[in-house]
This record gives structure tokens, C-alpha cells and sequence, in this order.
């Protein structure tokens, strides 16, 4: 057999053992071990262990439960609340401010929160029966908080960044970095399609019936700038490589924790430990996958089957971009059904070498590939986001939300054509400020 | 914030049969395990907020706790994987599972059982392997601190080894009708 028809068999093997509902990090590991023992044979066994430990021994891993600790926090609080409420206060005389408003908490609040469900619900509850109340269409409130909350796998800091840097050794302050002017170019797109959609429907973008006095508009500030500083010390102390992500990670979650003990009153032991629970939950998920992972790499590599796969690929000499095509679209399939961590877990270590090989830049590659992810947050049937919208505005009908997240869907793919035509959107930045990579 | 939840109908109950009693029992230690996890969590975020201290307010230099958290996460992974087993926390596709009907649903979570506990199994075998050769040897970890490596190892058979369990647990569950294939998460989520 050769490389590439066993490059197929294992893609079919783990395809039936994902298809079962074993959970994905014990099928990537049985397909690795069953067929390491196949093609070398049962001394190979006693590598499993090794490699298994070896993927979790890395200080960088640590940023993982720490993000997340700290998104964690922030979602447990109120913070969603004023910040939406702090941005409407701002924008509201402005057309289609209230959308605006709206995509900016998802963006923002998603960032740091770290979840996109948990920007729904949070922005959600407020933001759609306000739309609505304004006679926003009912496929546009919802469809843009389901798209809002997308954007925190995109914003900084973001989890699904961490895990491709570690997943492809890239720098994760430069992938931080390079995911910001795309985002907010997406955030705009959002914007852009809200407000012609509620054009459309006959929207007139005047708020008669609201307005707020300076001091309203000065009050909520002192809450929602602690959470800006620490976004910004973050990405400072990252790109400017003054200490590393784990530590960053590990002091933004303890600020954190203060902020909304101080703010919000949230620090009672137990309410303080269901969040550590579901931060443990979360981060655990994530690392056995890491750890399964890399034993499948290790398993594709010590088969040739990666580097076969590089190398024909190149040798097919067929167009770069229509490779790119392809690749996207079975990432747009796998996204259907997974959540993007564990997605680029099992396929950047097999993609990056083509990747690179066809003189795609690994960091721009980033990016697409977490636009292409925000999709199937918001695609059926794994798409939670359309789910917690349904809990939230229970009669909007589910195909009222899903045709009205359609257009966004949309967006998210003008996005990643963007980015294509002009790479330097998620390029430029990182080299500007750290640098060309070398 | 939560009162504990009720268990689902026909799970396990105090007071009950044999089984009984090892489902809740079982249950009971993956939740000590869950609580393990996150108490090193909770130092993990104490030790890298005072390794920051160290190096860049008093200028020194941090000794142990890249390698202390490090192990910690390592040991909170495989300690913590029991609850979150337990608690439905590994992803996984439930393509399946959604639109099959009953009885093929049973099947399909019986055999996703089994093949969870057969790599959860060979993980505890070969993990044990790993640890006795550390203990064997006394093997340090390679850094000024030294730490013996056979502390982070333990956590692997020990953890995947509760796992086995866990897994055992709920297949015994399901085989006896006391909780529904690919059920909701049990307990606190």
C-alpha cells in the first residue's frame, strides 16, 4: 500500500471512529495506536505513553485553562450587560447604532469572554428584544448576535489562536496580532449587512424615543474600561515579548477576578468555584485532545504520510489557490460537525506542510482558517449559537434565525475572499509592530 | 450559585442495589477528582502570578514553577478527565447518535463506550509502564530543581485508570437501562 492510499485509509478509519460519538481525542488516539501496531509493529506501543505525556509537558499550554479561567470570570459577572449598555449609550445617535452597538459587545465581550454561546446569551438577552422593540426585523436581531459572538475566535486574546500556535509552533503573540484588523473588518461587514437588511425592511435609523445625558454616558465607563486595560496590557506584554502567553494569560485571569469581585460583587467561594469547574471542563476537553493529537501526528509522520501528502500535493503542480479552495471547503464540512479547537488539533500538524509548501503564509493561513471556523458557530447542527438565540427570543422561529444568520454566513466567506486578494489585512500589522517573521 | 441536580430518572440512587451503589460510588470519586483538578488550577493561576512577581518586579529568577505548574496541568488533565467524562465534557460528534433511532442508538453508545475504554485501558497499561520506569531508575526531571518524574507520571495510569472506571460505570448504566444512550450530562454542569 502506499503512503497516499493509507493517507485515505486512515481518513476513512477515523471519519467511521468520529462518526460512533467516541469523544474525538480516544478516536484520534486509537487510529494512531491500531495503526502504528499495524505497520510497525507492536514495539511502537511503547512509545504511546511518551508522546502522550510529552504533548501536555509545555509551559506553554498553561495560557490554555488560563484564558479561558479568565473568560470565565468575566462571563460569570455582569460585565455583558454594561458593555452593551455603555456602547448603546455611546452610539445611539449614530444610524444604526444600536446594531453597531450590538456587534461591537458580541465582538468585544466575546474576546473577552473567550465563548461565543456565552456572548449570545449574555448580549443576546438585552440586545434582541431591543432591536426588535426599535422595529429592527427579527431576522436581523438575531441573526447578528448570533454572528457577533462568532468574532471572539477571531479577536484577541483568543483560545482557537492558542491552540493553532501550539498545534503549528507559530508565535502566539503574532497570531493575536494578526487577527485583529481582520476582525474588525468583519465586525464592519456585519455592521454593513445589518444595517441594509433593516434598510430594506423599511428601518428608518432615527431614535426619537431614546436619548441619554452625558452623565448616563460617563457613569458606565468606569466599568467597562478595567476589562479594555487588561485586553490591551495582554496583547502589550505579548508582542512586545515581555513575558510570555501563560503568564499573561495567568495575571489577566487574577485581574480579572478582582475587577469583578470590585465591580460586581462575584467572589463567593462557590460561585468562584463553578467557574473554576467549568474553566478545569473546558481546558482538560482541550488538552486530551492536544495530547491525542499529537500522537496521531507522530503516527502520520513516523508513516511518511504527511510528508507524502506535502509532497504530492506540490508535485501536482496544480493552482495553489483551488488547493486553498479545497482545503477550505473540508474545513467548512469539518465545521459542521466540530468545535474549531478540536478541528485544528487534528488537521493543522497534516495541513501546515502543505501549507508552507505551496507558499502559504502560516499566520495568514491563521486567520482563514478561523473565519472559516466562526461558520460553523453559527451552521447547523452543531451551531450553539442559533440554539442559545432560539432559548432567548423563543418566538423567533429557528428558521427565522438561521435565514437571518445566512447573510452572515456570507459575510464571514466575503471575508476570507478579502483576505485572499489583499493578505497584508491580517499580514501587515504583526510585521509593522513585530517585526517581518523570520 | 447551583443547587446539586437531581440525577436523571433511574440513575443511580443511595440505598440501592450492588450496582447501585458502584455507579454512585464511582461517581463520587470522579467527582473528587474533578475537585482535585481544579484546586490545581487554583494554584497553578497562585504559582504563575507569583513566578510574574519574581521575575519582573524583584528582577530574580524563577527556579521551580515553570516546572511545578507544568506538572500540575499535566496532573490536573488526567485527574480531571474522570469528571469530565462524567459530565459529558469530552467532545465529541453526535451526528449519529441524534438521528439514529433507539435501539441503534444503544448500540452506537455501547460500541462508542467500549472503544473510549479500550484506548482509556491502554493508556493506563502503558502509562503505569512509563511511571514504574521513572520510580525503577528515580529519574529527575532536568532542570536545577530536580524534581523526581515519577509524581508527574503517576497522574497518567492513575488518571486514565479512574477513567476505565467511569467508563465501566456508565456502560453498566446503560446496559441496565439506568441511563438513556448518549444521555445529558449527569450531574453538575
Amino acid at each position: 500500500m502506499s503512503e497516499l492510499e493509507l493517507g485515505g485509509l486512515i481518513a476513512v478509519v477515523t471519519t467511521l471512529l468520529l462518526l460512533t460519538g467516541v469523544p474525538v481525542a480516544f478516536a484520534l488516539g486509537l487510529v494512531a495506536v491500531g495503526f502504528l501496531v499495524a505497520f510497525d509493529g507492536w514495539g511502537t506501543l511503547n512509545f504511546t505513553a511518551d508522546v502522550f505525556f510529552d504533548a501536555l509537558n509545555s509551559f506553554t499550554l498553561l495560557s490554555i485553562p488560563m484564558f479561558i479561567l479568565m473568560g470565565g470570570v468575566v462571563a460569570s459577572s455582569r460585565a455583558g450587560a454594561d458593555l452593551y449598555e455603555a456602547l448603546e449609550r455611546w452610539l445611539y445617535r449614530v444610524p444604526g447604532g444600536l446594531l453597531i452597538s450590538n456587534i461591537g459587545a458580541c465582538g468585544i465581550f466575546a474576546a473577552l469572554s473567550g465563548s461565543s454561546p456565552a456572548t449570545c446569551a449574555a448580549i443576546g438577552k438585552l440586545g434582541v428584544p431591543e432591536m426588535r422593540r426599535r422595529g429592527y426585523p427579527a431576522s436581523v436581531a438575531t441573526g447578528s448576535i448570533a454572528a457577533g459572538g462568532t468574532l471572539g475566535i477571531l479577536i484577541p486574546p483568543s483560545v482557537t489562536m492558542i491552540v493553532y500556535g501550539i498545534a503549528t509552533e507559530t508565535s502566539i503573540g503574532r497570531l493575536f496580532i494578526a487577527g485583529l484588523i481582520p476582525g474588525l473588518m468583519l465586525m464592519g461587514l456585519f455592521i454593513v449587512w445589518g444595517m441594509f437588511a433593516a434598510r430594506r425592511h423599511g428601518y428608518q435609523f432615527v431614535d426619537k424615543d431614546v436619548s441619554y445625558s452625558l452623565r448616563q454616558k460617563l457613569e458606565v465607563l468606569p466599568k467597562v474600561g478595567p476589562f479594555f486595560l487588561i485586553i490591551a496590557g495582554i496583547l502589550y506584554v505579548l508582542y512586545g515579548g515581555v513575558a510570555t502567553p501563560s503568564e499573561a494569560a495567568g495575571v489577566g485571569a487574577l485581574f480579572c477576578m478582582i475587577l469583578v469581585a470590585v465591580i460586581y460583587r462575584v467572589w463567593q467561594p462557590r460561585q468562584m468555584f463553578a467557574v473554576f469547574r467549568d474553566a478545569m471542563r473546558e481546558a482538560v476537553m482541550i488538552l486530551m485532545i492536544i495530547a491525542a493529537a499529537e500522537l496521531f501526528s507522530y503516527m502520520m509522520s513516523t508513516l511518511f504520510i504527511t510528508q507524502t501528502l506535502a509532497m504530492s500535493i506540490a508535485e501536482m503542480e496544480a493552482n495553489r489557490w483551488f488547493i486553498m479552495g479545497l482545503i477550505n471547503l473540508f474545513l467548512l464540512v469539518a465545521g459542521f460537525f466540530l468545535p474549531p479547537v478540536a478541528i485544528i488539533l487534528m488537521t493543522a500538524p497534516t495541513l501546515l506542510p502543505i501549507i508552507e509548501s505551496l507558499d502559504f503564509d502560516a499566520i495568514w493561513f491563521a486567520v482563514v482558517l478561523t473565519i472559516n471556523m466562526e461558520i460553523g458557530l453559527i451552521t447547523p447542527p452543531v451551531g450553539l449559537n442559533l440554539y442559545v438565540i432560539n432559548g432567548i427570543a423563543p418566538d423567533v422561529r429557528l428558521p427565522t434565525i438561521l435565514w437571518g444568520a445566512l447573510p452572515f454566513v456570507i459575510c464571514m466567506v466575503l471575508a476570507i475572499v478579502l483576505l485572499c486578494l489583499f493578505p497584508g489585512l491580517a499580514l501587515w500589522l504583526p510585521e509593522v509592530l513585530m517585526g517581518p517573521a523570520i | 450559585m447551583q443547587e446539586p441536580q437531581p440525577g436523571p430518572p433511574g440513575a443511580a440512587r443511595p440505598g440501592g442495589g450492588p450496582l447501585d451503589l458502584f455507579i454512585l460510588g464511582v461517581r463520587r470519586v470522579s467527582e473528587a477528582c474533578g475537585v482535585i483538578a481544579v484546586l490545581l488550577l487554583v494554584a497553578s493561576v497562585l504559582v504563575v502570578c507569583q513566578l510574574v512577581f519574581v521575575r519582573y518586579v524583584l528582577g530574580a529568577s524563577a527556579i521551580w514553577q515553570h516546572e511545578f505548574v507544568t506538572y500540575g496541568l499535566i496532573a490536573a488533565t488526567f485527574i480531571g478527565s474522570p469528571f469530565v467524562l462524567l459530565t459529558r465534557g469530552h467532545v465529541n460528534v453526535d451526528l449519529l447518535p441524534h438521528y439514529l433511532p433507539g435501539p441503534a442508538r444503544f448500540g452506537l453508545a455501547f460500541l462508542a463506550g467500549l472503544l473510549g475504554l479500550t484506548f482509556c485501558a491502554l493508556l493506563t497499561w502503558q502509562g503505569f509502564l512509563f511511571f514504574h520506569e521513572a520510580w525503577a531508575t528515580g529519574e529527575t526531571g532536568a532542570t536545577v530543581w530536580a524534581p523526581p518524574l515519577w509524581i508527574p507520571r503517576l497522574a497518567m495510569p492513575l488518571g486514565m485508570g479512574l477513567m476505565c472506571l467511569q467508563y465501566v460505570a456508565d456502560m453498566v448504566a446503560l446496559a441496565t437501562g439506568r441511563s438513556a444512550p448518549f444521555g445529558p450530562a449527569e450531574g453538575p454542569t
